[in-house]
């Protein structure tokens, strides 16, 4: 074989610390194979001891002093380097071939200067020795290992020398597995655990490509040098920044899946509480929507769309190769929104204890290539988390500190006093009517000059921001470490004394031994939240509440329940959730250990091992002093605990095999995963309690109920491999497969394969290519198909079971039993084929990239909550569906340098989503005699929703008229049969614009981000219009009189027309657009100048100013068209200035 | 070189065995035990204890729901709100009351019976299903509880028929026949509760029984034999059977050991004489939902009480009912005075418990005879019209004894009897055929409109949407 690949066969003999056994290891197939060409290196050198070879070589000029002493008949000359090593402490470093054939020693030598011993040694020899440091290198004899010229025949002649060396990065750090090319050659190795390589027979002016993931390419003149250091610079270049993929790393350039990735600079510019809001607008493909403004807030995710009806839609979340929760347990924090898909109280999202400073990237793994070796549990693509590991190098301190205020940025234009008035009057002059004893807005109980703005009052506040960081990293190159710790505190913009406090705690040791062939990583993450909130969000109170109803407080600064003459209370007061207080205390564990052993050259086992713990504690107190006045004798007072923990473990054994084989690189991969998760949840009510003071106590209740509890064991084991051959780097291929066994599947259906293939062909690379589009600087096409599937349906789904009934005071004083649902004991794997082609370019030496790419996914079997009428029993069943869905889109990001100087940088970074198809149904057999045979149509998206039309008002009677199936205008139109629109509320397009200028040590990044997309809006209002409630002022515009030409039905009280209104909510009236541009983020920082940083004694120092949300562009008329509800919070305008310093 | 080579050697086969062994032993590692919070159906009906409290989680969430819809017990309440017996106070803006009141319900806003009671009944099928198929059980405690399930299933659809008129006829657990299963006509569904009765009266107990299902208890608040009859009265009563609903009434009437009338203040005491079938309460220190949903306070109706009784009720009573200072309590706010029922008298919190709420009761039964006997003809009905109005401090009946009179008077003491109680008026109303008659007066005063079709509550749109096959009721 020509090429010799110096990672293959080498062997250590490590004198002192490590075992004899170790001081023989391995070989390789080809050793096996060609017993004969083995080149194998015999290195020895001391543990303790860095190699570290220099280009110069300077031998006898220091001589070496210490003594030595040897006596010995026949002696292998191994032995008598053993035997100097132990004497002196010196390594010895050599090829083995080189000895092979030596001649044994006979000598006899005491007290004799080092030097002069070996010389003596190697007399009878073809060998000659150099002294580095207190390493002795020995070489062939003929090769002056002083580099004066040898004196013989060939003197002319370009000589063939042996070449080693070691590649580093710039902390010189060992590279390992960094490619060696000999230019003009076909001769290719890879550098071995150390970050060595050797070269057999290479010209002596041969030129050297040096090539590492990650790096820029070297390329080294050997001159002569028969021994080399190459120190690699880190890629500034998008295409070569290293990726965090499934089980490894990778790049741009050479991944032929599709991976997106967002980097600690990114997140930090963005003053969010989640991880996950950073990701907004940067990522294709990807969408986050918020559920609120609160801290804390539920976020849904959907990568590539809907991938299923209604469950199972979470992405896939791994942090630092730990599986972790993309849902909480249920809870009790239903102002915060739901993350689920499928509703119920799994609100607030698990990413919201997780601090986003901690992370150094996000990859967001899309197609089947880059999700399929996750198998069961990336149908909806995966999001890998990385945090920030420490760096070699001195001792880094550096501290944070950012402070800001947030506000809502836009709040709903609503009736005032004399238009609210105007609206009640007039709906009791339709009704014929007079205001009841009741109706206290109009009967004379509230003063009905006064006029609040409810909304400036409940949710005008601003909301304070503080955020204090500190880093403490570095290391050696075998140690290396980083402490982090944060502190945040987030207030609320309602009135009252609410916030969210968390501390967190980031570590990660990173160790290696000397010979790098040992590795360890450990990972933490805890973090302590805090998180208090009234229980109820102040916004839906906000926008409903008459304008003209009472003050807060009593002139004793009680709070007023404006009590009629018999003393009734005539509202209920805002204020009163000020007294219902909910507290939510998180701990959070994420650990992870990765143990590594190089056990042959190219071979690695490897291990991590992780640990999650979420501890969450929630209170929800009930005081009597949250109740009218006249309730209170009546009223009970309870208070709500919950106790949830989610804790995980994973083991995933591992084999990677890096080999050259040929002119490519082959990487193979061989995985085992054992995965349990424990999730236990009480909810407990306490109720009887004698005082709103003891309410947080559960021994002061007279009965403690528990309301629920879960405790769910959630296994799963799979073993997966993947093979990835890159043939210089021009040539790819990506082959994976998984077999899963889930525990939420039937005893007959367990286990499942998944696979897929994916490829890449870098055209640039080309010959043809390079000749004739000289200004193509990169060009790669890929493909991949393969499939994955979903388990997400929930543990003990095809258990037939009954939970006890939660009562305080059981039935005849007995446990009692009901059924949980229905089951199915049938229950599959579902799978997602997913294909994508992709073509990456670019241009200009890649100052201009453009990536796009296609993707369809096709889903069948779907398990998911099969809808039920309820005559069944239940609303629906766990099944897997028959229909088969397709998803497929466009994805387009572009990213150019713009302007490239020492002093002036400018990039811009423009991302794009067209969803093609999302969930459009290509086959349902059984569809017409199914529970969806009035919802779904072959050949539609079944997101698109087919509703009544809108006809306005008819002018005769003042009524909302609706166009029938015929486009005849009714006013009672049938709810099914009448469906003459289609109403599709996904988005049309989406994404993100990004630039970056930096001039001197300024730096400015802002990010819009865009939806084109229809929405729900507030067109009808919050309830029927003319009931004591207030409205948007777009109501104003309603019939009065036959003949009116209003967009409004006329004002009701009574409710008599609230089946024309419920209809018109219903209809596409309520249908709005909802698109927008959104300065999503802005960030100005100033780096000091050195001289000011060197006065302070700091390395450096920044000021900085951030924005989230600033300004919004849309049509819009309701608080924000991403949350599109009336109801919730919006998410918040947020400023922040801060200042950053390290030592 | 040899000692490296087995090292070697030894090394891969122990990563080979070792990933030889994940694979062998995947089956073992994703084997998970059931859950420990919920027991697995098949092993419910096998033991007497948790087969019990299958049919016990029955009765507790029966007794455990408000009055807002969101159980069966509402029934004592919405129907009230739908005739002409409750009064609904302006301005009232929460929709799910509203649309009841003034006869507007929709599709949209009136799931709550539908979607409380259907999942009662698969719980009772496949109790049936189960308790059918069971070996393990004792005999006694197996017939007690294929008693129960057959009389809730009864009990269940005869609430259903007559709120919703035909409806599915769902008597098995399978989902696929059950998702696309076609309304049955109103006598089907009474053919059933027919036959379930009469199943449930073979199979229940004479005795009232404790948890047990063994020993006695003088707790009436599991269904007993009598229960079973007293229904199935009240269904041939329903249905014109008058004979059969004689004597299924004289049954009940004739066991004096257990069965009378009590004083008027003494009806709805837990354990009471009168008390066919109760439900014990089940929210610590709350007497009963009717209580706590009815009773006004000193500052009289509001937002948080919203309802009072209806003028037309109030109207009704005769002078000198003792029922209307026993069963009516009154609260003066300024010049208004507002009456609300008071049958059950409790709603302090917390507070002993006395009273339960009443299900089945003999004072019905004497009606259901006296109005049989009435049709039938049969000249002793005044003498059971008599027992409850004798008992109310009034005197006997006086007027014409021809059968449209004396059917008239009985049901007007029925609706001075059994007002507000589990939806006696509402149905009346319908059966008798006076509805439209009665609500064209009441519907306009509550701010609607009267349509003949709606005497039947509109089936949820969620369901016409999930089941293709089902039919909204005429005019929504």
């Amino acid at each position: 074989m020509e090429i010799s690949i110096m990672g293959k066969g080498l062997r250590f003999a490590i004198p002192k610390l490590f075992s004899p056994q170790l001081h023989r290891v391995m070989r390789s197939s080809e050793a096996r194979s060609h017993r004969t060409d083995r080149k194998i290196i015999f290195l020895a050198m001391k543990l303790t001891a860095i190699l570290i070879v220099i280009c110069c070589l300077h031998v006898s000029a220091n001589s070496y002093s210490q003594n030595v002493n040897f006596s010995g008949k026949n002696v292998p000359l191994e032995s008598v380097f053993s035997s100097i090593e132990k004497q002196t402490g010196l390594s010895f470093f050599f090829n083995y071939a080189l000895i092979k054939n030596s001649k044994p020693v006979t000598l006899n030598i005491q007290d004799m200067p080092m030097e002069s011993a070996l010389r003596e040694v190697l007399k009878n020899q073809d060998l000659d020795f150099y002294l580095q440091g207190k390493t002795v290198f020995i070489v062939k004899r003929q090769i002056n290992p002083l580099g004066s010229k040898p004196n013989t025949s060939e003197e002319s002649v370009i000589k063939q020398i042996d070449v080693h060396g070691r590649v580093t990065n710039q902390q010189g750090e060992s590279l390992v597995g960094a490619t060696v090319a000999v230019k003009n050659d076909k001769r290719i190795t890879l550098t071995n655990e150390k970050g060595i390589f050797e070269l057999k027979n290479v010209l002596e002016n041969a030129v050297l490509e040096i090539s590492f993931t990650g790096y820029r390419q070297k390329e080294i003149e050997l001159a002569g040098q028969s021994v080399i250091t190459v120190e690699m610079e880190l890629s500034d270049n998008h295409l070569d920044e290293a990726q965090v993929i499934a089980y490894g790393t990778t790049t741009q350039r050479l991944s032929v899946g599709n991976v997106s990735i967002v980097k600690a600079d990114a997140i930090a510019k963005q003053p969010v509480n989640n991880p996950l809001l950073a990701l907004e607008g940067r990522v294709p493909g990807l969408l986050v929507t918020q559920q609120t403004g609160l801290p804390g807030t539920g976020l849904k995710i959907q990568i590539r769309g809907q991938n299923s009806i209604n469950s199972g839609l979470d992405p896939f979340y791994v942090i630092d190769g730990v599986p972790y929760t993309a849902q909480l347990l249920p809870n009790l924090g239903n102002m915060l929104g739901t993350s689920s898909s499928v509703g119920g109280n799994y609100t607030g999202n698990p990413f919201s204890f997780l601090n986003p400073n901690d992370i150094e990237s996000i990859s967001i793994l899309k197609d089947a290539d880059a999700t399929a070796i996750y198998g069961s549990r990336a149908t909806n693509g995966a999001i890998l988390i990385s945090t920030k590991k420490g760096k070699p190098g001195q001792t880094k301190v550096d501290f944070n500190l950012q402070n800001g205020w947030g506000k809502v940025p836009h709040m709903i234009k609503l009736m005032n006093s004399q238009q609210y008035l105007a609206m009640r009057h007039e709906a009791f002059a339709n009704d014929n009517s007079t205001p009841s004893a009741f109706d206290y807005d109009l009967n004379g109980t509230w003063d009905t000059t006064r006029y609040t703005d409810w909304q400036k009052t409940l949710i005008g506040g601003t909301s304070q921001y503080t955020n204090l960081g500190t880093t403490v990293s570095g290391g050696s190159t075998n140690i290396r470490y980083l402490l982090g710790g944060t502190y945040r505190r987030e207030t609320t913009v309602f009135p009252g004394d609410f916030d969210n406090k968390v501390g967190s705690l980031q570590f990660s040791l990173t160790g290696s031994s000397d010979n790098q062939k040992l590795k360890l990583q450990l990972t933490g993450n805890y973090s302590v939240n805090n998180n208090r909130l009234p229980q109820v969000d102040l916004t839906s109170v906000a926008v409903r509440l008459a304008p003209v109803a009472p003050k807060l407080y009593n002139s004793d600064g009680t709070l007023n329940w404006a009590p009629t003459s018999s003393g009734s209370s005539s509202w209920t007061n805002p204020l009163r959730n000020l007294n219902l207080p909910y507290q939510n205390k998180t701990n959070n564990l994420i650990s992870n250990l990765v143990l590594g052993y190089q056990i042959l050259p190219g071979l690695e086992i490897k291990s991590s091992f992780g640990y999650t713990n979420m501890q969450q504690n929630e209170t929800k107190l009930t005081p009597t002093i949250s109740r009218a006045p006249e309730t209170r004798p009546t009223y009970r007072r309870s208070s709500q605990f919950t106790n949830n923990n989610i804790n995980s473990w994973i083991i995933e054994p591992q084999l990677v095999y890096k080999q050259m084989i040929s002119k490519g690189n082959l990487e193979l991969l061989l995985g085992t995963t054992i995965q349990q998760n424990n999730s236990s949840g009480l909810q407990l009510l306490g109720t009887g309690y004698n005082s709103d003071a003891v309410l947080g106590d559960l021994r002061s209740a007279t009965t403690v109920t528990v309301s629920s509890s879960v405790i769910n064991v959630y296994k799963y084991n799979a073993l997966f491999g993947r093979v990835n051959y890159n043939w210089q780097e021009k040539y790819i291929i990506d082959l994976s497969i998984r077999r899963d066994g889930s525990s939420r599947f039937g005893p007959a259906s367990q286990f499942h394969n998944f696979m897929a293939a994916g490829a890449g062909w870098i055209f640039s690379e080309e010959s043809f290519i390079k000749q004739h589009l000289p200004l193509l600087s990169y060009g790669k096409l890929r493909g991949s198909y393969g499939t994955t599937g979903n388990d997400q349906i929930g543990d003990y789904q095809f258990l037939n079971l009954y939970q006890p009934i939660s009562v305080q005071v059981p039935y005849q004083g007995i446990t009692s039993l009901g059924p949980v649902g229905l089951t199915n004991p049938y229950l599959q794997w579902e799978e997602t084929k997913k294909a994508e082609l992709g073509i990456n370019l670019g241009f200009f030496s890649n100052r201009v990239l453009l990536n796009a790419s296609y993707f369809w996914n096709r889903s069948s079997n779907q398990l998911l909550g099969y809808t039920l009428p309820v005559i069944t029993g239940f609303t629906g069943i766990t099944k897997n569906f028959p229909a088969t869905f397709q998803n497929s889109g466009w994805e387009i990001t572009l990213s150019t340098v713009n302007i490239k100087s020492e002093k002036f940088n400018w990039t811009t970074s423009v991302n794009l989503t067209v969803p093609v198809d999302n969930m459009k149904l290509l086959a349902f057999p059984g569809l017409s005699t199914s529970s969806y045979a009035n919802s779904y149509q072959i050949g539609r998206s079944i997101l698109v929703n087919p509703v009544v039309h809108f006809l306005g008002v008819d002018p005769a009677t003042g009524i909302y008229q609706f166009s029938d199936i015929n486009g005849k205008p009714t006013t009672t139109p049938d709810p099914i049969a009448d469906r003459t629109i289609l109403v599709n509320t996904n988005p049309k397009y989406y994404g993100g614009v990004e630039n970056s200028i930096s001039y001197k040590g300024f730096e400015l990044d802002f990010l819009f981000q865009f939806m084109k997309t229809m929405g729900a809006n507030n067109f009808l209002g919050y309830v029927i219009p003319g009931a004591a409630v207030n409205q948007p002022i777009d109501l104003v515009n309603r019939w009065q009189k036959p003949g009116d030409i209003a967009s409004h039905q006329k004002y009701n009280e009574d409710l008599t027309l609230y089946g024309s209104y419920s209809n018109a909510v219903a209809s596409d009236a309520s249908i709005c657009d909802a698109s927008f541009i959104r300065l999503k983020n802005l960030s100005l920082s100033w780096k000091l100048p050195k001289i000011w940083t060197t006065k302070f004694r700091c390395s450096n120092a920044r000021l900085y100013v951030q924005g989230q949300n600033l300004l919004t562009l849309t049509h819009y008329d309701g608080f924000d068209p991403e949350t599109q509800s009336a109801l919730a919070l919006p998410p918040l305008r947020i400023m922040t200035f801060g200042m950053q310093v390290g030592f | 070189m040899s000692f490296k080579y087995i090292i070697k050697v030894a090394l891969y086969t122990l990563i080979g065995e070792g990933l030889l062994l994940f694979m062998g032993s995947c089956k073992k590692l994703i084997d998970v035990q059931p859950p420990v919070t919920r027991v697995v159906s098949s092993s419910v009906y096998e033991n007497d204890a948790t087969a019990t409290a299958a049919l016990t989680g029955i009765y507790a969430n029966m007794s455990q729901a408000a009055m807002d819809g969101s159980g069966i017990t509402s029934l004592s309440f919405l129907p009230s709100l739908s005739a002409d017996e409750l009064t609904l106070i302006d301005g009232y803006t929460n929709v799910g009351f509203t649309a009841y009141y003034s006869n507007a319900l929709t599709n949209l806003t009136s799931p709550n019976f539908w979607n409380v009671i259907y999942p009662v009944i698969y719980s009772l099928n496949e109790a049936i299903e189960q308790l059918e198929a069971a070996r393990t059980l004792s005999p006694a405690v197996k017939q007690q509880l294929l008693g129960e399930a057959k009389f809730n299933r009864a009990f269940c659809y005869f609430y259903l028929v007559n709120l919703y008129g035909d409806i599915p006829l769902v008597t098995s657990t399978d989902y696929t026949i059950n998702s696309v299963l076609k309304k049955s006509p109103k006598a089907d569904v009474y053919r059933q509760v027919t036959t379930d009765l009469k199943d449930a009266q073979s199979l229940l107990s004479k005795v009232f029984l404790n948890a047990t299902l063994i020993n006695t208890t003088k707790e009436r608040i599991r269904p007993s034999y009598w229960a079973a009859t007293s229904l199935l009265a009240r269904t041939y009563l329903y249905t014109s059977a008058y004979d059969s609903a004689e004597i299924q009434a004289s049954s009940v009437i004739s066991n004096a050991g257990l069965f009378g009338l009590t004083s008027l203040d003494s009806v709805f005491l837990k354990n009471s004489r009168e008390a066919i079938w109760q439900l014990q309460p089940v929210n610590a220190g709350i007497n009963t939902q009717d209580a706590q949903l009815y009773i006004l306070p000193d500052e009289g109706p509001g937002p948080n009480y919203p309802v009072y009784l209806s003028r037309f009720l109030l109207n009704s009573f005769e002078p000198g009912d003792r029922r209307w200072n026993h069963w009516v309590d009154s609260v003066t706010v300024g010049s208004d005075v507002y009456y609300y029922p008071f049958k059950y008298k409790i709603n302090m919190v917390p507070s002993t418990v006395i009273e339960y709420m009443m299900v089945l009761r003999l004072g019905e039964q004497f009606l259901i005879r006296a109005e049989a006997r009435a049709q039938l003809g049969e000249p002793n009905a005044i003498d059971d019209l008599n027992t409850i109005r004798l008992r109310a401090g009034l005197t006997g009946y006086a007027g014409s004894t021809d059968k449209n009179s004396l059917v008239a008077a009985i049901l007007h003491e029925r609706q001075i009897e059994l007002f507000t109680e589990w939806g006696h008026r509402w149905f009346d109303l319908k059966r008798t055929g006076t509805v439209n008659k009665v609500m064209q007066t009441v519907t306009p005063e509550k701010g609607g409109t009267w349509n003949a079709s709606w005497q039947l509550y509109p089936m949820p749109l969620t369901e016409l949407k999930a089941d293709p096959f089902l039919v909204q009721n005429a005019d929504y």
